[in-house]
């Protein structure tokens, strides 16, 4: 299996602001979903890989090749729709066919079949909804290899996104394909992806195997006076209330095995996002 | 290449349709005789250095260059389409007004054609210059802030023109060279041409250099 996408070292600055070092490996057949709090370096980081904005410093390689090589392979679709509201549907065929070599316009059609897009004329007259749906088809009508997808999912109601998460489970059943996602929706990425990268104020926190992040870590609800009790080196951050506390652990079953008495209970990605911003560090 | 360009004609479909209309609607006046035949080549012109600077708008309301970068374009062919967009408009004006030019001269509207076909092309030159100075300017600072700019440059050039005929004596040096003669209203369009392109050349590579740098 090869590597998708491969990030060494990758900067961005914006001062203040600054993204990275980021060091990121995607193999083929899998997806990683990117998740962070808003401005956390999400996009930017998608943007540094694609060189729509210039890195800083690092190098990164997509499908094997520099990124400005592997666009003809590589679907895009950011956080809005980019066509211009005085397109009708059908110019973004006609456009997309004279920049991909490998644009297929019947699966494009069929694209929009499938998203309920089939008798839409004018982007103008398109909901939130259906213009993701448009990029998402233009984003896989040319055959692509690898997704970069920038809350691809927002605006579409579980059912839609149901659907197209079994899209992106079928087009990564291919070995030689990869899908990096970043999205808000976390319910998404617990149900399709492989891996979760966790961006904080520009750094990577976490990037692990999505079983192996969410068994490691749990969520340990006590008292305030057992929470005093426990090693700290177990602890990542706490949140107390005037009666109990919780807390974010690491080592769930090391950790279980020490304390049997205290209930850990699984933590979701929401709840470790939560944790990790609002909660105190221990 | 060509699907950006396509991109950026279909976006202006609706304001060609639109002021295809006002430019029938002037030539129908100038075959009445309300205006004289230069002033609708001069209208079309004035049209051609717009529709350039509405791409970049409308580019920006979609938030079009972040998607567009990351198409198998590259920055470089991405100006050179906007351009190459430019260069069509241009010809287009030229063409437009030729034929308006040919259809005065078949109602007997026209008396001077080499006089009218030399002022159609300076004003393709003065919306290929205006697009010149501008494409800089929309690349590096968008299109709000280079709408100011084509502003202050128009009123630059206005100064330059009342200095240039009034206290600096043109007026004066004009007449002094006496009626041109064929031989060189023929030369104009020519020349125009070559100062047009030459122009563009320069503007299309301080284009790409901003845009080469620039951070989307």
């Amino acid at each position: 299996m090869t590597n998708c996408i491969e990030i060494r070292g990758l900067v961005k600055e914006y001062k203040p602001f600054t993204l990275g070092p980021i060091d990121l490996t995607v193999p083929g057949g899998s997806i990683l979903g990117l998740i962070g709090e808003n401005g956390a370096g999400k996009t930017t980081l998608i943007k540094s890989m694609l060189g729509i904005v210039k890195p800083s410093g690092g190098e990164v390689t997509l499908l094997g090749n520099h990124p400005d090589h592997a666009k003809e392979d590589i679907g895009v679709v950011m956080d809005d729709c980019f066509f211009s509201e005085y397109l009708r549907v059908r110019d973004v065929n006609s456009v997309l066919s004279h920049v991909y070599k490998d644009w297929d316009k019947g699966l494009f059609s069929d694209y929009l079949d499938k998203f309920g897009l089939a008798g839409a004329k004018n982007i103008k007259e398109l909901s939130r909804g259906m213009r993701m749906k448009l990029s998402l088809a233009a984003a896989l009508a040319h055959r692509p290899r690898l997704l970069l997808l920038d809350e691809a999912t927002a605006g579409l109601d579980p059912v839609v996104r149901d659907e197209i998460l079994d899209e992106f489970l079928a087009f990564v059943s291919d070995d030689d394909h990869a899908i990096l996602i970043s999205s808000h929706i976390t319910s998404d990425l617990e149900k399709a992806a492989d891996y979760i990268a966790y961006l904080h104020e520009g750094k990577l926190l976490m990037c692990d195997e999505k079983d192996r992040l969410l068994e490691s870590y749990g969520r340990l609800v006590c008292t305030k006076a057992d929470l005093e009790q426990v090693d700290r080196g177990y602890i990542v951050s706490t949140r107390k209330s005037q009666y109990s506390a919780e807390a974010l652990i690491r080592h769930k079953s090391d950790f279980k095995r020490l304390y049997p008495r205290l209930a850990v209970e699984p933590v979701t990605l929401d709840e470790l996002m939560v944790f990790v911003v609002k909660g105190e560090k221990a | 290449m060509t699907g950006l360009m396509l991109k950026d004609l279909l976006i202006l479909r609706k304001n060609m349709r639109t002021y295809l209309l006002f430019i029938i609607l002037y030539g129908g006046l100038a075959a009445t005789g309300v205006w004289s035949p230069e002033f609708v080549g001069g209208f079309i012109m004035v049209l051609t250095a717009i529709l350039p600077m509405n791409v970049f708008a409308y580019d920006k309301q979609a938030k079009w260059d972040t998607y567009g970068l990351a198409l198998p374009v590259g920055r470089t062919k991405t100006v050179a389409a906007r351009y190459a967009v430019l260069l069509l408009l241009c010809l287009f004006g030229v063409l437009l007004e030729c034929a308006i030019g040919v259809a005065m001269i078949a109602m007997g509207k026209l008396e001077e054609p080499g006089t009218y076909l030399a002022t159609c092309t300076v004003c393709g030159l003065i919306a290929a210059l205006t697009n010149a100075v501008l494409l800089p300017f929309l690349y590096k600072f968008g299109p709000e802030q280079a709408r100011i700019a084509l502003f202050v440059l128009m009123g630059f050039i206005v100064l330059l023109g009342v200095l240039f005929l009034g206290p600096l004596g043109g007026a004066e040096w004009l007449e002094s060279l006496g009626e041109p003669t064929p031989a060189q209203i023929a030369s104009i369009p020519f020349i125009a041409a070559i100062v047009g392109v030459v122009l563009l050349a320069v503007s299309f590579l301080l284009s790409r250099h901003f845009y080469g740098t620039k951070d989307v």
